[in-house]
């Protein structure tokens, strides 16, 4: 049963949910954009305040929830990307032709299915969390449906996802024919007590189904279209918020269910930590167009973040954590940047390399914004990706996973070259260029300061990360 | 009881493969319902009686009908009734008939042997234990379902929303407009 304890803890979750109904109230009522992007924006601060209250708390475990520092730490990084993706979508969706406020909706919806993925105990919650954060996906997509690529990508993931999802059910039913239970703790107890090739199965296909929101190696193939054809926020958040909560629930169910620590198990997920790496770079060398190559990169990323789960023990919730956080303020910065050069909304997102050809001598500080954004991806010290991948590869030396290092310093190796080459056409001159371009506010914009923000951070985690370290010291503690 | 619950799903199987081999809409549609009959009656034999009554009253009754409506909606305008007479062909039916007949005679051996509680194994799951479990500890399930339910409905009103300024034609099928 439901106590006061409980619904307080949910507070975040609830809070969400109820600026998407007052959303949509507010839509059935009057459309309002910019009244709408507010409401949704003060909507996310206090769901975002509310999580710092709880985490006085100390964990508490609802009969399908648990709220411990994990699921706040994933409440938090989703609640902040969710938010620059309402400020980013402000301004792109500004001169939209069509309804403009359903946007706001489905991204709250899709927040509170991320919650609800990572604090996911049970496997009813997990499945309705994935559901909730990718159903509204689609739609986000999909958004300017008269675009042929938007469509294409909405489509293209809805298709992809529900074949996921069985693989997920799939496994999640052979799972519950083994043991009976539902819960992941329950399922654990019975899985050590009887460990067979069933449940081996299951976790297998209950992975098969992780992996492919999380764009691991052989169910990679849809991101770089679906990244390109998605509307500049929605791809963002597709990139940060989602990936993020999936991933902590894999964590999750890695930490806690022994079949996932098996041997055999464990040997596959060290092969596709390094397939992903090497895969994702290699196909990033040959793109020219910024999203596809975020996409790619993105792939690598999570390629280089699965070696935490391989290796599962010592520091690797921590890594996890750090790794995360330094992840997403640089994705962030880097889909803030296509998407405020998209802004407002024309068309295509202008997303092609050439586009970028001489940018610097426009834009300077949105250069500089991207710059930091590809040197933090690339790891170049004193960004913040260099914490990140210092942290992966310390665990790895540490853990003696020699395969998994050389991997990681390979993947990074090749990754150096693209990154650079994306820096270089930022600061090309062309010949005959226009000096100046169309009327540049877009500092004094909210987008454009939240992606000055982001910038500063990564630069600021790069030189000083020890408050963020400890923070996520704390949650590891919280968490296990 | 194993043998109805075995029989009822081999009917799903067959019925299903069915469904995807079938070129034409209304034909899959038919093999559709008998699966989702067939899995109601696995519910049965497995003493969920609730989820058996909802698979048919919702999966097969509501929305199947909606379904079927749609599809021959969508071939109005045509040859209707010859293509009405060109569907009854035997060898359209003969395999929906003969797995729902599979289907009955399941239900009436059941029946015959009197005993209409009986299931694998376990106890019966009554509507009252089922609505407990949901509005109890599984009330965040529901609720999220409710959300859930909510993007998916905007999701599909805002991308099957037609240009308020362009004819709603589809210029490569001219499956709407004019007619």
């Amino acid at each position: 049963m439901l106590t006061m304890t409980h619904l307080v803890a949910l507070t975040p979750l609830i809070l969400v949910c109820i600026t998407a109904v007052a959303v949509m109230l507010g839509i059935a009522w009057q459309r309002h954009h910019a009244g709408t992007a507010i409401a949704s924006a003060a909507g996310l601060n206090i769901a975002l305040l509310s999580v710092l209250v709880i985490w006085q708390m100390g964990p508490v475990e609802t009969p399908l929830l648990v709220i411990d520092g994990l699921a706040l730490f994933a409440a938090i990084l989703i609640l902040i990307s969710t938010l620059v993706c309402v400020t980013l979508a402000h301004a792109y969706l500004e001169k939209y032709p069509g309804p403009r406020e359903e946007f706001y909706l489905l991204l709250l919806c899709a927040a509170a299915g991320g919650i609800v993925l990572a604090a996911s105990r049970h496997l009813a919650t997990l499945f309705f969390g994935l559901e909730l954060l990718s159903m509204p996906l689609y739609g986000m997509l999909a958004y300017a449906f008269r675009e042929r690529h938007s469509l294409e990508a909405g489509i293209k993931y809805l298709v992809l996802s529900a074949a996921a999802t069985a693989f997920l059910l799939f496994g999640m039913a052979l799972l519950y024919a083994q043991t009976g239970r539902l819960d992941l703790a329950g399922l654990a107890v019975a899985l050590t007590e009887d460990p067979n090739a069933w449940a081996l199965a299951g976790a297998g296909l209950m992975l098969v189904g992780l992996g492919f929101k999380l764009s691991i190696v052989p169910f990679h193939l849809w991101t770089p279209d679906v990244y390109e054809g998605g509307p500049g926020p929605a791809a963002t958040f597709l990139a940060s918020a989602s990936k993020v909560a999936v991933f902590v629930v894999l964590l999750r169910l890695v930490l806690v269910a022994p079949a996932f620590q098996g041997d055999w198990l464990h040997g596959l997920l060290a092969v596709l930590a390094v397939v992903t790496m090497l895969v994702g770079n290699l196909l990033a060398l040959a793109q020219s167009n910024l999203k596809r190559l975020l996409g790619y990169s993105s792939i690598a990323h999570f390629g280089y973040l699965m070696v935490a789960l391989v290796i599962g023990d010592g520091l690797a919730v921590e890594t996890v954590g750090v790794y995360l956080v330094t992840y997403l303020v640089t994705t962030l910065g880097a889909f803030g940047v296509v998407t405020l050069l998209s802004t407002p909304y024309s068309g295509e997102d202008a997303a092609a390399l050439h586009h970028y050809r001489g940018l610097f001598w426009r834009r300077p500080y949105l250069t500089a914004v991207l710059t930091v954004s590809m040197l933090s991806l690339a790891g170049i010290p004193f960004t913040a990706g260099f914490i990140g991948k210092f942290y992966i590869i310390a665990l790895g030396v540490e853990a003696e996973r020699w395969w998994l290092v050389g991997g990681i310093i390979m993947g990074s190796a090749i990754g150096l070259f693209y990154y650079l080459r994306v820096m270089v056409t930022l600061f090309l001159v062309e010949p005959g260029m226009q000096r100046r371009d169309a009327p540049h506010d877009w500092g004094v914009r909210a987008g454009g300061v939240v992606v000055l923000g982001l910038a500063l951070l990564v630069l600021l985690l790069g030189v000083y990360p020890s408050p963020m370290i400890e923070w996520v010291k704390l949650m590891a503690v919280a968490g296990s | 009881m194993e043998i109805a619950f075995y029989l009822s799903g081999l009917v799903a199987v067959l019925a299903t493969l069915g469904v995807i081999t079938n070129a034409n809409p209304v034909h899959a549609l038919l093999y559709l319902i008998v699966s989702l009959i067939a899995v109601a009656m696995v519910f049965f034999s497995l003493g969920a009686p609730f989820a058996g009554a909802l698979e048919i009253i919702v999966y097969a009754g509501a929305i199947m009908v909606l379904f079927v409506f749609v599809v021959m909606m969508l071939n109005l305008g045509e040859g209707v009734a010859a293509q009405e007479r060109a569907w009854l062909k035997p060898r359209t039916w003969l395999g929906p008939a003969v797995l729902a007949a599979a289907l009955l005679l399941v239900l009436i051996a059941t029946l015959w042997r009197g005993d209409i509680g009986l299931v694998i194994q376990g106890e019966t799951l009554t509507a009252k234990m089922v609505g407990i479990t949901l509005f109890g500890p599984w009330l965040i399930v529901v609720e999220l379902a409710a959300m859930l339910l909510l993007a998916a409905l905007v999701t599909a009103s805002h991308v099957g929303r037609m240009a308020p300024d362009k004819p709603a034609t589809n210029r490569e099928t001219g499956a709407r407009g004019d007619a």
